[in-house]
């Protein structure tokens, strides 16, 4: 079989602070194939940016491998790792912090094209940049290659962003929480864009965000982890884990959004935690990290082991002691079904 | 200047009168604008309505779109280079007074604030001050109002921190940075109630915060509005806020309210493109299957170079040559709802907009 494009294999990360040692990613094993979607979701501290450093690079797990096709990126050559540096990109959340004020949109697409000997001088480089801005719907591209990002909006500077990392020929793009400052009315446009970014060039996507709602729509044919303060809790295709979510955490997450629907989301059934606060990073509960939130809580077995990330069936993973139970008397009870069946024939 | 004068959906009277029972606020025709380097820029452009006793009326709309400074402008609280350029603010108060907002001298301002108006920010960590605790915060608003006795003060705090959901004994000794976001934004919550304003105004109360504290936020604020019965202005660019929680919704664009009526109205019979477009662009959690989405074309306009006509009209699929000359009144459309479109009639929730991408 192949390798995965990306692999996370038990991956942990710490950080030594003052007030401690943070677990911020805990032994996370994730894999995305080539062309792919994945969607990262989680409150904020849940660890998404830690995974979005590791998976680009710029961060060592503490230990765990992350693999990018198949090679283990600690173990990489110079000239590899440089190589990988180009094959992903990222694109953050604030496209303000993250573009040069002084410099034009086109002095930003020209650079990295023109540093990577992607081009050959500056004609090349200025057709490529009009490309790449004709790619993220900034048309017509002159009216832009001479402008400054305080000259555009919020959204056409995220565009611009999406165009740089484009610049590269990336094939993984890590978007951390890339629309979550973007005004309402255009979310989706870029959304959109990204979509067709991966239909037309086959980027394959690692997405994070907080917002199970953006997940949903842009991950609707990938796969969504669900993440709790450094642990995957849940993992499978996005309709069903949104359809059909099986983890507590996932299921409250899911219940308390509210819909742009006053009757659809005052008549949503609501589900009860015990208590709102997120544990302290710097001494997380015993067993599951979710039991002192969790409705399902069983004393004695959730606050004392930690649950297995367990294969549920149909691509689907869930950590949770009560699920493990209720699935296994369900294939217990068919399996004696068949029993019973197999003696009355 | 010229300015085009918008038709009022409020039954109230001019300025100056008093404002009959059923109405706590009164906004008519209010401007306001910012002194930038790059000119004067004007965020609030005409804004009329009128806040009834004992509802919830959600202002939505996109960041830029004036929400904050219109909150901001009704309690005095404007940065030093804004400025009232035009308009009124009647205020019912407790005993039936009527008070002209923007004319009150800094004492009846800080009497109004509290006593009968208060407002919660979104960044409750910036509304708190860092060296005070948060019992300190109850017991000087208190006093600052004339109330002595500690003890009462005390009690009503723990009151209403408990009815928050929070445990007073761990809260009132904290300093704000000691508790999480979601747990600042409930002690401003009580905090605001203390005084029983008739009038509680918040500002993207559930915004930044992380999902299951914004429901514990709702829950928390329809339980408070159960049981207190206080009068509420609320302001969000999210409009689950407002399916939530709003009686009835007011939609701002460039600093103008363009669409107002009953929440059930606006959110399933809207009459204004621009509603119609920010509803469209929300993606449902709910229904198991793939909706493709299309948001509103263009962006938000620069408030320094507003368009002329209807501000929306770039971005407009319905727009037609008069929407790029002529203001839109506020219309009405059905019962207690308004909307300020020339096409107001062939606007459809169920057409689906045309628009395409950015
Ligand atoms: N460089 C760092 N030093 C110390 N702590 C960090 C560092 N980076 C992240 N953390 C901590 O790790 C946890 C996870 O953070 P992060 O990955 O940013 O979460 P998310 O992106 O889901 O909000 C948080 O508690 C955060 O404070
Ligand atoms: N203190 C200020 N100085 C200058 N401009 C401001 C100030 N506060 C807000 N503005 C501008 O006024 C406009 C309306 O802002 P605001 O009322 O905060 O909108 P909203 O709350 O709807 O996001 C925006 O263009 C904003 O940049
Ligand atoms: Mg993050
Ligand atoms: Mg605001």
């Amino acid at each position: 079989m192949n390798d995965p494009l990306l692999a996370f294999e038990s991956v942990r990360r710490e950080f030594v602070t003052r007030r401690g040692r943070i677990h911020a990613v805990d032994d996370i094993s994730l894999a995305i194939e080539q062309g792919e979607i994945l969607c990262l979701v989680g409150e904020s501290g849940s660890g998404k940016t830690t995974m979005a450093r590791m998976a680009a690079g710029l961060l060592r797990p503490t230990s765990g491998v992350v693999r990018y096709a198949g090679r283990d990126l600690s173990a990489m050559t110079k000239a590899e790792t440089k190589t990988y540096r180009r094959a992903v990109q990222i694109v953050h959340q604030d496209p303000y912090a993250s573009l040069n004020p002084v410099h034009t949109i086109g002095e930003t697409l020209r650079a990295p094209l023109l540093h990577h000997h992607l081009v050959r001088g500056r004609r090349q480089a200025d057709d490529r940049a009009a490309e790449l801005l004709s790619q993220v719907e900034l048309t017509p591209p002159e009216n832009f290659l001479t402008k400054h990002p305080h000259q555009l909006s919020g959204g056409q500077r995220q565009r611009v962003s999406i165009a740089r990392a484009l610049a590269l020929n990336p094939r993984i793009i890590i978007a951390d929480e890339a629309v979550s400052m973007v005004d309402v009315s255009i979310r989706v446009s870029l959304l959109n864009t990204m979509l067709r970014l991966r239909d037309e060039l086959g980027v394959t996507f690692l997405f994070i965000t907080h917002d199970l709602a953006v997940v949903k729509y842009f991950a609707w044919e990938g796969n969504v982890g669900v993440m709790y303060v450094g642990n995957l809790v849940e993992y499978g295709r996005t309709p069903q884990v949104i359809g059909t979510p099986l983890h507590p955490y996932t299921r409250a997450l899911i219940a308390a959004i509210p819909e742009a629907d006053p009757d659809m989301t005052q008549a949503k059934e609501k589900l009860q935690l015990r208590s709102i606060e997120i544990p302290n990073l710097l001494a997380l509960p015993t067993g599951c990290v979710f039991h002192p939130r969790c409705p399902l809580f069983v004393p004695g077995l959730c606050d004392s082991v930690a649950p297995v990330f367990m294969d549920v069936g149909e691509g689907r993973d869930v950590a949770c002691h009560v699920v493990a139970r209720e699935r296994g008397r369900i294939a217990m009870d068919d399996a004696a079904g068949c029993a019973g069946e197999r003696a009355t024939a | 200047m010229l300015r085009d004068r918008v038709t009022s959906p409020t039954k109230t009277s001019p300025a100056g009168e008093r404002l009959e029972e059923g109405i706590v606020l009164a906004v008519q025709d209010l401007w306001v604008e910012y002194r930038t380097r790059a000119g004067m820029m004007q965020a609030v452009r005409g804004v009329t309505f009128d806040v009834r006793a004992g509802e919830s009326i959600a202002l939505i709309g996109e960041s830029g779109s004036g929400k904050s400074t219109l909150g901001l402008a009704l309690l005095g609280l404007l940065a030093r280079t804004a400025r009232v350029a035009q308009g009124a603010a009647r205020f019912r108060t407790k005993d039936g007074d009527t008070l002209n907002l923007l004319a009150l001298h800094n004492e009846q301002m800080r009497r109004f604030r509290w006593q009968e108006c208060a407002m919660v920010f979104q960044s409750a960590l910036n509304a708190l001050n860092p060296v005070l605790r948060v019992a300190d915060h109850f017991q000087d608003t208190a006093r600052a109002h004339g109330q002595r006795e500690d003890a009462r003060t005390r009690a009503r705090a723990a009151e209403l921190l408990r009815m928050v959901q929070l445990d007073p004994d761990r809260v009132l000794p904290a300093f704000p940075h000691e508790l999480s976001g979601g747990m600042r934004q409930r002690v401003s919550i009580a905090l605001g109630l203390l005084l029983e304003p008739q009038l509680l105004i918040l500002d993207e109360p559930t915004t930044a915060l992380d999902i299951l504290t914004q429901r514990m936020i709702i829950d928390v604020i329809r339980a408070l509005r159960q049981r207190l019965q206080f009068t509420m202005l609320f302001i969000s660019h999210d409009l689950s806020l407002a399916a939530e929680l709003a009686d009835r919704v007011a939609t701002m664009y460039a600093g103008q309210i363009v669409e107002i009526g009953p929440v059930r109205e606006v959110f399933y019979a809207p009459k204004h493109p621009y509603t119609v477009g920010l509803l469209d662009a929300v993606p449902p959690i709910a229904g198991d299957e793939f909706t493709p989405l299309t948001s509103i074309p263009g962006s938000p306009p620069n408030l320094l170079d507003i368009p002329p006509g209807c501000p929306f009209h770039p971005r407009c699929r319905y727009a037609t040559e008069i929407c790029a000359r002529q203001a839109p009144p506020l219309e009405r459309v059905a019962e207690d709802h308004y909307t300020a479109c020339f096409h107001h009639d062939q606007v459809d929730r169920n057409r689906p907009f045309a628009g395409g991408t950015q």
